[in-house]
C-alpha cells in the first residue's frame, strides 16, 4: 500500500499541477499573512483604546459614589479581537464590536431642563455598524477559510480526477491489477497518496504563512493559539480528504478523465460555491423579521403598569414608600428595555441560526462553521461575547447590591439617590469585565458539524471502495 | 465549406455528454436561484410598500410644517432587475429623510427596519453570478480539446488534406461552440424570465428587455472570452490532459482567487479619519450660524423674555400655549453629517401673546433661510470629501477587478440592470432634487416664515399641495452608455485572443 502511496507521490512531485498549486498556495498565504500583519495591530490598538476609555468611566463612576455607578452602570463592553482572525474573519465586519450601556432613561424634565425623574442603565445590543456606508465591491477575504474551502478542495480535485480513469486511459490500471493487489489497498494507497500529495504545498505554506506571522513582533500566538492553529490544520485535512474521496469516487465509476474533471467541476461549483448561498436566501425567507418599528410599537403601550406603579407611590405619605416606588419603577424599566433587547437579538440569531443549519449541508459551510468556531471569531462568537457581558452585569448588579447592604447609612432602596449609600467606593473592588474564550466549550458545540463533516468523508470514501470494487477495469 | 465544417462541428458538440451537463446545470442553479430571488424581491417590494404606506400617514399627523422633519422620507424601490445582477441595490440604505437641514446622500440613508442584520453574513447570490461561474467553466470545457484533442486524435492533419485554410477551421470551431453555449445561456434565461413574468407583483416594462437583453449580449462576450482563453491554451499544449489542467487552473485563477486575492491585498476600506478637519469645518459654519442666530434674537428686543438674556429659545420666546420646544442635533463624523435645529409647536396660542407671534414668524424665516444657507455651504466641502472617503476607494477596487473577465462583467451587468454605483446615485440624484422642490416650494408659498411652521392653531400644514416625490430608474440609453466602456473592453480582449490563437493555429505544426 505505502508502495503505491509513493509511486503517487513521486508521479505527482513532478507534475506541472504540484508545481502550480505550490505557486498559488503561497501567493494566498503570504498575502493573508501581509494583510493580518498590517490590520491586526489597529485592530487591537482600537480594542485597547475602547477599553481603557470605558475601564475610565467605570473608574470616574466608582469615585464619585456608589450610586452613580449604579445609576451609570460601567462603560460599554468592547470584544477582544481574536489572534486567529487570518484563520477565518467570519464576517467581523458586518458584526457589532461592542454591546452598550444605555445612558440612564430621563422620563421627566421642569422648564429649566432639569431631571426631575431619571432611571438607572440597562444593556442594549446594536445593530451592526457602518457596514452599508461601504460602496465598494464586494469579494470574500482571502483568509484560511478561504483558501481551505474553496482552493484546497478545488486542488483535491484537480489531483484525483485522473487517478482511476488516467490510469485507464494509460491502461496502467490493468497492469496494476495483475499484480495480487487487493483492490481496497490500492484505492487507499491512491487516497493516502494524493492527500499527501496536497498537504506538501500546504503545509509549506501553512508554514511560511505562520513564520511571517509568529516573526513579526507586533502580534503575538499564545500556547492555546497554538492548539487552536493545530485543530484547525486537521480539520484542513478532513475537509480536503472529502474531495479526495470525491475524486476517487467519480474517477473510478466514469471511464474518461476529462468527463471525470468536469463531472467533479460542475459538483464542485455546486456544492461550495452556489448551494451555501441559494440555501440561506432559501432560509431567511422563511420567516420575515418584525420590524424594528413593530417593534417599539409593542413595546409602548405595556409601559403604562409602570407609571401606575410610579404614581400610586407618589400618592403615598411615607417616605420609605415613595422611595420604593420609585426605585421599583426605575429597575423594572431597566429590566423591561434589556429583555426586549434581548428577546430580539434572541428572534434574529434564532433565524441566523436556522439558515446555518440549513446552509450545513454543504460541507464548504460545514467547514466555514467550524474554522470560525476554532479561530474565535463569527457569529457564535459573537453571542458568546454577550453572554460574557450579561454574565458580568449580573455580578457587577450582586456587587452594587452587597457593597450597599454593608453601609449602615443606607436605606437599602437601589437605583434612587435618598435610598442608596452615597460614599465613594474603591474602584479596585469593583469586579472588571474579562471577554473570555473557551477551548472546550468551542469543542462541544463544534462536534456536532465535526461528527457530520466525518460522516461525509466515511459516505464518500465507502462510496469510492464500492465503485472501485465493482468497476471493471 | 465553411457551412461544412461547422455542422461537423455543432454535432459534435450537440451529442456529448459535456452538453447535456451544461444545460443541466445551467438549467439547474438559474431556475432554482430564480425562485429563490423572486421570492426575495417580492419580499423587499412588501417591505418597500409598507414603509411608503406607513410614512405617508406619519406625514398626515404633522400638523406644523416643522413637524416634517423626520416624517418627509423617501424610499427606494427595490429594483427588479436586481434578480439578474444584485449589485449595491440590497446593500445600500433604502429610505432617505428629505429635511432642509441637510443634502441627503447615499451615506445618510437608512433601511427599512424588515430585515434583520446578521443575514447579511451568508453570501448573497444573483444570476449573473451563476452564470459567472458556471459558463466561464462550461466555456472552457468546450474548448481545451478544441485544438490539441484533433492534434491528438489526429483528425487535425485529416482535415488540413483539404484545401482549406486554417482560419476558417478555427472560425468554424468558434461558430459552433458559441452556438452551443447560447443554448443554455438562452434557455435558461427565458425559463427564468417565464417565471419572473408569472410573478404578479413583478412588472417588466419594455424597456426592461433591452436591458435583459444588453445582459446577454454581455454574457455572450464573456463566454466567448473565456472559450478563447481555453482554445488559446489547446492550441499551446500538445496534450489534452495538460490543457484541461491549465484551463481549470486559468479558470481558478481568474474567476476565484485573482478578484479576492487583489482586493485583500489592496486595502480599500473607507478611511472617514483623514477627513476630520472637514467635519470640524462643517461644524464651525454651524457655530456661525448659530452665533448669527443669537444676533439676531438680540437684537430684536421683542423676541424673548429679558430674564433669558436673549439666548434661549427652550423658553418658546415666551409664547403662552406652547406647547414644547425641541432641540436636533444630528453628529456622525464618519459620514460627516452635522446639523442642529431647533423649533417649538405651539397648539393653540393664547390671546395675549397674539402680539408676539409676527416676530417670531419673522424669526423663523430668518432661522431657515440662514440654514438652508448652512447647508449650501456645508454641502460645497461635505460633497468632495465624502467622495475621497467612500467613492474613491470604491472606484479603484473596481478598477483592480477589471483586470479580470470576471470584473468587467460584473461591472458591465450591472450597469444594465442599475444597481451599479451610478444607478444608485440616480436615486439619490432624484432626492437631492426633490428636497431642492420641497425648499422652493417653501419659500413660494412663504412657509417658512409662516404661522403654520409651528403654530397649529390658525390652519395646519397642507400636506397634500406638496411637491409628490417619484422616482424612475435612468432611461436604457444611459444604461447603455454605462456599460460601453467595459462591453468594448471585454470586446477588444475578445478580438486579441482571437488573433492570437489564429497566428499561434497558423504557425504551429500539425
Amino acid at each position: 500500500m505505502w508502495h503505491i502511496a509513493k509511486r503517487e507521490i513521486y508521479d505527482n512531485l513532478n507534475s506541472l499541477r504540484f508545481a502550480l498549486t505550490t505557486v498559488l498556495l503561497l501567493a494566498l498565504m503570504v498575502t493573508n499573512a501581509v494583510k493580518h500583519l498590517r490590520e491586526h495591530p489597529k485592530r487591537v490598538q482600537r480594542y485597547q483604546d475602547a477599553v481603557t476609555e470605558s475601564l475610565n468611566h467605570l473608574t470616574d463612576r466608582a469615585d464619585d459614589s456608589l450610586y452613580t455607578l449604579a445609576q451609570y452602570g460601567p462603560g460599554n463592553f468592547y470584544k477582544k479581537p481574536s489572534p486567529l482572525h487570518f484563520c477565518a474573519n467570519g464576517g467581523e465586519s458586518l458584526l457589532p464590536d461592542a454591546v452598550e450601556v444605555g445612558e440612564p432613561p430621563v422620563f421627566m424634565t421642569d422648564a429649566e431642563g432639569n431631571r426631575l425623574l431619571e432611571g438607572i442603565w440597562s444593556l442594549s445590543y446594536p445593530d451592526a455598524n457602518l457596514h452599508n456606508k461601504n460602496v465598494g465591491p464586494k469579494v470574500s477575504q482571502v483568509d484560511w477559510a478561504f483558501i481551505i474551502g474553496y482552493i484546497l478542495s478545488l486542488i483535491a480535485l484537480w489531483f484525483t480526477f485522473d487517478a482511476f480513469s488516467g490510469e485507464r486511459e494509460h491502461g496502467t490500471l490493468r497492469l496494476m491489477l495483475a499484480n495480487s493487489i487487493p483492490r481496497h489497498t490500492v484505492l487507499i494507497g491512491k487516497f493516502f497518496g494524493a492527500l499527501l500529495s496536497i498537504s506538501i504545498p500546504f503545509a509549506l505554506a501553512v508554514l511560511v504563512n505562520l513564520l511571517l506571522i509568529s516573526t513579526a513582533n507586533t502580534v503575538h500566538l499564545t500556547t492555546e493559539a497554538w492548539g487552536r492553529l493545530g485543530i484547525i490544520f486537521c480539520l484542513a485535512l478532513l475537509y480536503t480528504s472529502l474531495f479526495v474521496a470525491l475524486g476517487l469516487l467519480v474517477s473510478a465509476r466514469v471511464q474518461q478523465s476529462a468527463v471525470s474533471l468536469m463531472i467533479l467541476l460542475l459538483t464542485w461549483v455546486t456544492l461550495v460555491v452556489f448551494m451555501p448561498s441559494t440555501l440561506a436566501s432559501i432560509a431567511s425567507s422563511f420567516s420575515p423579521a418584525t420590524s424594528f418599528e413593530e417593534f417599539w410599537k409593542q413595546r409602548h403601550p405595556i409601559k403604562e403598569d409602570l407609571w401606575e406603579i410610579y404614581r400610586e407611590g407618589r400618592s403615598s405619605k411615607s417616605e420609605d414608600r415613595r422611595l420604593r416606588a420609585k426605585s421599583e419603577f426605575y429597575t423594572k424599566n431597566a429590566e423591561r428595555d434589556e429583555r426586549k433587547h434581548e428577546e430580539r437579538l434572541k428572534y434574529r440569531s434564532a433565524q441566523v441560526h436556522r439558515a446555518r443549519a440549513i446552509t450545513g449541508i454543504s460541507p464548504a459551510t460545514l467547514l466555514q462553521h467550524l474554522m470560525e468556531g476554532f479561530a474565535g471569531t463569527g457569529f457564535e462568537r459573537h453571542l458568546q461575547f454577550v453572554e460574557n457581558t450579561q454574565r458580568y452585569t449580573r455580578q457587577l448588579r450582586e456587587f452594587v447590591a452587597d457593597t450597599d447592604r454593608a453601609d449602615p447609612e443606607s436605606l437599602h432602596i437601589l437605583g434612587v439617590r435618598e435610598g442608596m449609600s452615597e460614599k465613594p467606593i474603591s474602584p479596585e473592588a469593583v469586579p472588571r469585565f474579562e471577554d473570555t474564550l473557551n477551548l472546550s466549550k468551542d469543542f462541544n458545540t463544534a462536534a456536532m458539524e465535526l461528527l457530520l463533516l466525518t460522516l461525509f468523508v466515511l459516505v464518500l470514501l465507502s462510496g469510492a471502495y464500492l465503485a472501485f470494487v465493482r468497476v471493471e477495469v | 465549406m465553411l457551412k461544412t465544417l461547422i455542422g461537423r462541428e455543432l454535432l459534435d458538440n450537440l451529442m456529448t455528454f459535456r452538453f447535456a451537463a451544461a444545460v443541466f446545470i445551467t438549467l439547474l442553479l438559474v431556475v432554482a436561484n430564480t425562485i429563490v430571488l423572486l421570492k426575495d424581491y417580492e419580499q423587499r417590494l412588501t417591505a418597500y410598500n409598507t414603509a411608503v404606506q406607513e410614512s405617508r400617514e406619519d406625514l398626515r399627523e404633522e400638523k406644523t410644517y416643522a413637524g416634517y422633519s423626520g416624517t418627509l422620507v423617501a424610499h427606494r424601490p427595490p429594483n427588479p432587475l436586481s434578480i439578474f445582477n444584485l449589485g449595491l441595490d440590497k446593500q445600500v440604505g433604502n429610505k432617505i429623510e428629505v429635511y432642509h437641514a441637510f443634502v441627503p446622500t447615499i451615506w445618510d440613508a437608512e433601511k427599512h427596519g424588515m430585515d434583520n442584520p446578521f443575514l447579511n453574513l451568508f453570501t448573497s447570490i444573483d444570476i449573473v453570478l451563476v452564470f459567472q461561474g458556471v459558463l466561464s467553466l462550461l466555456a472552457l470545457i468546450f474548448a481545451y480539446d478544441g485544438l490539441a484533442g484533433e492534434r491528438e486524435r489526429g483528425t487535425l492533419r485529416l482535415v488540413l488534406t483539404h484545401p482549406i485554410q486554417r482560419g476558417y477551421i478555427l472560425l468554424a470551431k468558434y461558430i459552433s461552440a458559441m452556438l452551443c453555449l447560447l443554448v443554455p445561456l438562452l434557455i435558461s434565461l427565458l425559463l427564468s424570465i417565464i417565471l419572473l413574468t408569472t410573478s404578479t407583483t413583478l412588472a417588466l416594462r419594455a424597456d426592461d428587455f433591452l436591458r435583459i437583453g444588453g445582459i446577454v449580449l454581455t454574457s455572450l462576450l464573456y463566454v466567448s472570452l473565456f472559450y478563447l482563453i481555453g482554445l488559446c491554451i489547446s492550441a499551446l499544449t500538445r496534450r489534452t490532459s495538460t490543457a484541461l489542467m491549465l484551463c481549470m487552473f486559468v479558470w481558478g485563477v481568474l474567476v476565484l482567487v485573482y478578484p479576492n486575492l487583489i482586493l485583500t491585498a489592496v486595502d480599500i476600506v473607507p478611511k472617514p479619519n483623514a477627513q476630520i478637519s472637514v467635519h470640524n469645518q462643517i461644524k464651525q459654519m454651524w457655530e456661525q450660524l448659530d452665533k448669527e442666530n443669537k444676533q439676531f434674537i438680540r437684537n430684536d428686543g421683542v423676541l424673548s423674555p429679558p430674564s433669558r438674556g436673549g439666548e434661549d429659545l427652550a423658553a418658546g420666546f415666551g409664547l403662552e400655549g406652547v406647547e414644547y420646544t425641541f432641540w436636533q442635533d444630528e453628529d456622525k463624523p464618519s459620514i460627516l453629517l452635522y446639523f442642529h435645529q431647533t423649533g417649538l409647536y405651539a397648539g393653540k396660542i393664547k390671546a395675549e401673546s397674539e402680539p408676539q407671534v409676527p416676530p417670531v414668524q419673522n424669526y423663523y424665516g430668518f432661522y431657515n433661510r440662514e440654514t438652508i444657507n448652512t447647508v449650501e455651504r456645508t454641502w460645497l466641502v461635505r460633497k468632495p470629501a465624502l467622495e475621497a472617503i467612500y467613492v474613491q476607494p470604491a472606484n479603484l477596487g473596481r478598477m483592480l477587478l477589471r483586470f479580470s473577465p470576471v470584473g468587467l462583467y460584473d461591472a458591465a451587468t450591472e450597469a444594465w440592470a442599475g444597481t451599479d454605483l451610478e444607478g444608485i446615485q440616480d436615486f439619490f440624484g432624484t432626492v437631492q432634487r426633490y428636497r431642492r422642490a420641497v425648499v422652493d416650494y417653501f419659500y413660494d408659498k412663504k412657509i417658512f416664515e409662516s404661522r403654520q411652521w409651528f403654530a397649529a392653531d390658525k390652519g395646519t400644514a397642507d400636506w397634500d399641495a406638496l411637491p409628490q416625490f417619484s422616482f424612475h430608474r435612468s432611461d436604457t440609453g444611459i444604461n447603455a452608455k454605462r456599460a460601453l466602456p467595459d462591453m468594448l473592453l471585454l470586446l477588444t480582449m475578445n478580438v486579441i485572443l482571437f488573433t492570437v490563437v489564429l497566428l499561434i493555429f497558423v504557425k504551429s505544426e500539425v
